[in-house]
Order: C-alpha cells, then sequence, then structure tokens
C-alpha cells in the first residue's frame, strides 16, 4: 500500500494530527520569549559565572547565560523540586536509548551541582527543596572534561 | 500466507491451525520503505541528543560499541528470521524452541510496554508544556489529563489498522527526526565551517568516555539497550509485497538510520554547545533552545519541540500496534489468552488487548501523576521493564541458533553470515546487559545494593515470569481459535 493509499483511507486521522501540530507550533512561536539583555539578567550572569569559577567549572559566555536563562531562570525555575519535575529529572539521567530502552545509569555529577548553583543565583527559594531532593544521589565522573 | 510460512513439518493440522488463526488478523500491504521508517520511530528520535552531547567524541563510541555488539546482532538475526519465518519474534522462538517460550517472548516484548507509555507520554506533556507554558509540567491534572487524551487517543487510531499506524509513524518520523535532526546537523557543520573551534574537544584522546570503573561499564553496557525494538516491526513482515527480499532492505535501512540520528545530532550540539552549559539546561528543551541561541534563531525551539512531540507519538503507535499483534497471534493459535481478548475489531485490530492494556496503563498514568511517591520511583519500572525485554532477546538468539541447525533447509529470502557468532555475541551483550540491570543507578542513591538486587529481581519475577507461567498454566482448551468463532461477521483483513 503507497503512502497515498494510507493517506486516502485515513484523511481524517491526518488532518487531525495536522491540525493539532499546527495549532501547537503556532501557539508555541506566539508563546516564546527570547531572553533579552538587561541590566539584571547581564548582573545575574555575572554572579553565575562567579560560582561557576569559583567552583572550578569552566564559564560559559555571557550572552549564552543571558539567552538561555534570562533573568528569571526560565523553565530551570518553574518548580524544579516538583514530584513531577523530579521524576522527568531522574529519568533523564539514563542511557542513549529513545524508546522502551531507556534505563537509568550512574549519571555524571555536575549537572546536579551546577543546576544548584542556577537556582542560587536565579530562584534562591528553590534551592533548600531541590537540594533535599538530589541530596541522596549517586553519581560519579562519568563525563571527560 | 505463503507456502514458505509453514513451519518445517507444516503440512498438518497445526500448521492449518495456524494459518486460520492468522488469516483474519490485519495484513495491510505496507512498502519496504514505510517499514523501515516505522522500525526507525520506534527505536530512535532526537530526544537523547542533548544527554549523550554532554560526553562530546565519546558519544560516537557509545553507539558505535552497542551497535557492533547488538545492533548488529539484533537487526542481522532477524532480518534472517523474518525473511523465512512470519509473525515476529512469537514465531521464531515458538519454531526455534517452543510454543510456551514462543508466548513467553511475545509476552516480554508487551509487557514491558505497559510501563514505557506513562514515562514517554510524561515526557511529551512536559515538551508540550514547555512549549505553552513551563510551569504546567508540575501540574499533576494537566499531565494525567495529556497522558489520557494522547494514549486513547493513540489506542484509537491504532484499531483502525496498522495502515494508519505506518503513515503516522512514518511522517512522524520525517517532521520530528529526520528534518530536525538534519537541521541540527547542518547548522552544527555551518558553525565548524565558519571558522569555529569545537566546543567538544575532537581529538583522539576524547574519543573513550571517562573511565570510572563500573559506573563507566554501567554507561557503555547500558546503552546496548538504545537499539532494543529492531525486531519489533517484524510482526507486520507479512504484510510486504515479497518479505524475504525486503524485510532485510527494510531493516538495513533502518540500522543506517537508526545510527545517524542517534550519533550526529547529539555531536552538532557538542560542537556548538559547551558541555558545561548543556548542565545549565534542566532539560531536553532548553539545551535545544542553547543550540538555536548561538545562531539567534531561538524562535526554532518551540518548532523542533512540536518535532519532538510528533515524533515520540508515532514512536508510541509502532509500540501499540506490534507486539500487542504477535501476542494476539500465538494466542490464537494456541489458546493462551481468553478468548475476549482473542477478539478482532472490524478491521481485523486486537482492540480488545489494546483497551485491556490501555486500562492498566491508565492506571498506572493516574499514580504517576497524582501521587508523588509513584512518580518519583518510577524510573524502578525502566529498569525492570528493560531487564524483561532482555528475555525476548535472550530467547530470540537461541532460537536462532536452533533454526539453523533444526531447520537449514527452510527457505529465508537472507541468510545472515557467521549467523552463531553473531548469535553468541547478541547473547552475551544481552546477559551482560541484564547483570548490569542489578547495579544500582544513582536514583536509587545510597541505599542497601541487596534491597535494590531483591527489587527488580523481584519485578523481573513477577512480570517476565510468575503471570506469563499463571496464562500457560489456566489457559483451557477452549480457548484455541476462539478468538475466531468470537470474530465478528463483518471481521477480515483490512
Amino acid at each position: 500500500m503507497s503512502p497515498t493509499r494510507f493517506a486516502s483511507q485515513h484523511r481524517w486521522i491526518y488532518v487531525g494530527a495536522i491540525v493539532v501540530l499546527v495549532g501547537m507550533l503556532i501557539t508555541g512561536i506566539l508563546v516564546y520569549q527570547q531572553h533579552h539583555q538587561d541590566v539584571q539578567a547581564n548582573n545575574k550572569a555575572q554572579e553565575l559565572s562567579g560560582k561557576l569559577a569559583a567552583q572550578g567549572y569552566p564559564v560559559p559566555d555571557q550572552d549564552q547565560i543571558v539567552s538561555t536563562l534570562g533573568n528569571d531562570g526560565g523553565a530551570v525555575c518553574k518548580q524544579p523540586a516538583s514530584a513531577l519535575k523530579n521524576a522527568l529529572w531522574l529519568q533523564n539521567i539514563s542511557n542513549g536509548a529513545t524508546g522502551p530502552g531507556q534505563r537509568p545509569v550512574i549519571g555524571d555529577g555536575r549537572a546536579i551541582e551546577v543546576e544548584a548553583l542556577v537556582l542560587g543565583v536565579y530562584c534562591p527559594d528553590q534551592l533548600a527543596k531541590y537540594q533535599d531532593r538530589f541530596e541522596d544521589i549517586k553519581t560519579a565522573q562519568t563525563v571527560k572534561h | 500466507m505463503s507456502a514458505m510460512d509453514m513451519p518445517a513439518d507444516g503440512s498438518g493440522a497445526g500448521a492449518r491451525t495456524k494459518e486460520r488463526a492468522v488469516q483474519a488478523v490485519s495484513a495491510p500491504r505496507l512498502t519496504w520503505l514505510t517499514l523501515a521508517l516505522m522500525t526507525t520511530s520506534s527505536v530512535a528520535s532526537l530526544r537523547a541528543a542533548p544527554t549523550m552531547a554532554v560526553y562530546g567524541l565519546a558519544c560516537v563510541f557509545l553507539y558505535l560499541v552497542p551497535a557492533i555488539v547488538f545492533l548488529l546482532p539484533t537487526a542481522l538475526v532477524s532480518a534472517e528470521l523474518a525473511s523465512g519465518w512470519e509473525g515476529g519474534v512469537y514465531n521464531w522462538v515458538s519454531q526455534g524452541l517452543s510454543k510456551p517460550m514462543g508466548f513467553l517472548a511475545v509476552w516480554c516484548q508487551f509487557a514491558m510496554t505497559i510501563f514505557y507509555y506513562p514515562s514517554l507520554l510524561a515526557y511529551v506533556a512536559s515538551t508540550i508544556a514547555y512549549v505553552v507554558d513551563p510551569s504546567l509540567a508540575s501540574n499533576g491534572l494537566y499531565t494525567a489529563i495529556v497522558i489520557m487524551v494522547l494514549y486513547w487517543t493513540g489506542v484509537w487510531i491504532s484499531s483502525r489498522g496498522t495502515g494508519a499506524v505506518a503513515g503516522l509513524a512514518s511522517w512522524g518520523l520525517v517532521i520530528g527526526t529526520l528534518i530536525p535532526g538534519t537541521l541540527l546537523v547542518v547548522l552544527g557543520g555551518v558553525f565548524l565551517g565558519q571558522g569555529n573551534a569545537s566546543a567538544a574537544p575532537m581529538n583522539a584522546a576524547h574519543l573513550l568516555p571517562a573511565w570510572t570503573g563500573l559506573a563507566s561499564l554501567v554507561l557503555i553496557v547500558n546503552n546496548f539497550l538504545s537499539y532494543s525494538g529492531m525486531e519489533m516491526n517484524a510482526v507486520h513482515v507479512s504484510s510486504l509485497r515479497n518479505p524475504p527480499k525486503e524485510f532485510p532492505k527494510s531493516m538495513f535501512l533502518a540500522m543506517g538510520l537508526v545510527l545517524l540520528i542517534f550519533i550526529l545530532p547529539a555531536l552538532a550540539i557538542s560542537w556548538v554547545v559547551p558541555s558545561n552549559q548543556l548542565s545549565l539546561t534542566a532539560g531536553v528543551m532548553q539545551a535545544f533552545d542553547a543550540f538555536f541561541q548561538y545562531f539567534h534563531i531561538g524562535w526554532l525551539t518551540p518548532v523542533i519541540a512540536v518535532g519532538l512531540v510528533a515524533a515520540s507519538l508515532g514512536g508510541m503507535l509502532t509500540w501499540l500496534a506490534g507486539p500487542s499483534k504477535g501476542l494476539l497471534l500465538i494466542s490464537r493459535e494456541e489458546g493462551y489468552l481468553p478468548p475476549f481478548l482473542q477478539r478482532l475489531n472490524r478491521h481485523g485490530i486486537q482492540q480488545n488487548i489494546l483497551v485491556t492494556q490501555g486500562v492498566v496503563t491508565t492506571a498506572i498514568a493516574l499514580m504517576y501523576a497524582f501521587i508523588p511517591n509513584v512518580s518519583s520511583a518510577y524510573w524502578i519500572f525502566s529498569v525492570i521493564t528493560t531487564q524483561v525485554y532482555l528475555i525476548v532477546y535472550l530467547l530470540m538468539f537461541v532460537a536462532a541458533i536452533r533454526l539453523r541447525r533444526l531447520q537449514p533447509d527452510h527457505p529465508r529470502g537472507y541468510r545472515a553470515p557467521a549467523l552463531v557468532t553473531l548469535c553468541v555475541t547478541g547473547l552475551l551483550a544481552s546477559a551482560a546487559a541484564m547483570v548490569i540491570g542489578f547495579v544500582p543507578s544513582s536514583q536509587f542513591g545510597g541505599s542497601s545494593v541487596w534491597s535494590y538486587v531483591l527489587l527488580i529481581g523481584g519485578g523481573l519475577l513477577l512480570l517476565g515470569v510468575i503471570i506469563p507461567l499463571c496464562f500457560l498454566k489456566f489457559r483451557k482448551p477452549s480457548w484455541r481459535n476462539a478468538g475466531e468463532d468470537a470474530r465478528p461477521a463483518t471481521g477480515g483483513a483490512a
């Protein structure tokens, strides 16, 4: 059966899928907010850079920090210690599978440590709960730096 | 069904039973290209690219070594088996070992997906939330609604026939993985072409991942499972015009696409975004955002989010349609499931199996969304289910060796080179992955290793042994081909 025949047999399923995806796309592009350079964003990026350097981490480009985290941390600071966010976070400490083969590994500790630094700068009120969640996580240095 | 589909002794009543059981099940015509895209969609997407980009050049090693020891054996062995026997893993294991083992194989392939859907759809819900309102990702009601709506829509689409699944999965792969993946690689190439140095060192010293003993071993061996699912769509082999020739072609294309999808986008991200900056990102989507921000095209982030959603849902459809069909086929032949579960709808689809699976999945998903202790511990299910899935591979490789010995002259469209070596390699890789599955991961923290072993071993025993044994023990002779009688009068192949 050719793809054309599939399309004719299941036209309404295809139309429905396209409408939903296009709707989501338009919403996403309209809602998407570019983080702009402003005084507060630059100050916070500088503060984070200082903390990263003090902890011995390489410091990313200032503009990159500003565009990724803005002045409020963006999605990083949206209830980072909630149960569902925590569940997604834990599932992401995994191998390279994207199907049912996805399984946890012993992750690199850097991601947890750096996120704690980010929270400390951008949303310090969230930090204690986040640290409570992740204090028992076992990590190893599996990434070559 | 062709003569080739019959067992070697396929002239008796058993063969006729098998034929009756299989002939009513939906088998629309698929092209080998469509099947290749379905297989790729089942296994690979861009979801893991940011995670693996953190490893820099070593991500090539982390994907290539498993490809040699697991992907190659799985793909070549299943290509040979599917080119000689219809029905997928249940029939291969039934023919090579025994019918109960065939049931065990397809049960394990089916059962593990029940726990896969809630975590996949929770990820989809969080990706949609990233596009609409990131705070929604923490909302249990929102997550539950998204999981329910998407899952049951998937069940509805699957129950309309394999054709709908094939089309949506193929297009999901194209718009959600192949086009965005190409974009990432082209932008990565542009970045290097502009004379920029790669953010991740691309030299021989970084070809191998850091070696920290057990943690590195866990990472490397667990990556074997990145390729699990390559054999799953073989259940649709009878939908091909010329299965013996077309299935191997389909498998080789899928193998190439899976490798490209896993390796190149991860490398491209590692060229542009430093690994420590990837650590600044609390999720897959922000890593993509950081990538696009470099090129000042951040608005592409929601575009790629929609693509990821499409690809994930397309992949989910293939998993809904595949293992449940294999379970139905062997159950109709041997009466392993009650008649209610053997019934087909008017499109020739195992609707009652899908709906029953849906009820269980719904209960699990609601617990995931509303009970924090369940969601926080949900990663454990992914360990148990991957352990259960490895049983399928152990059985498949043993069955392949036995089929070469027991039925050497059975017509096969493709004969895998050095099959025994491939099977032994695949067996050892699967066994190693199963053993490594008992090593506590990061999430388990510093708790007792033995309690972890008991937890995983208990889950493996319950889901992968006790439940299928119960089906085998309590089946009734009257269940054999009962679904045939229970089929609606209008039933039949789509």
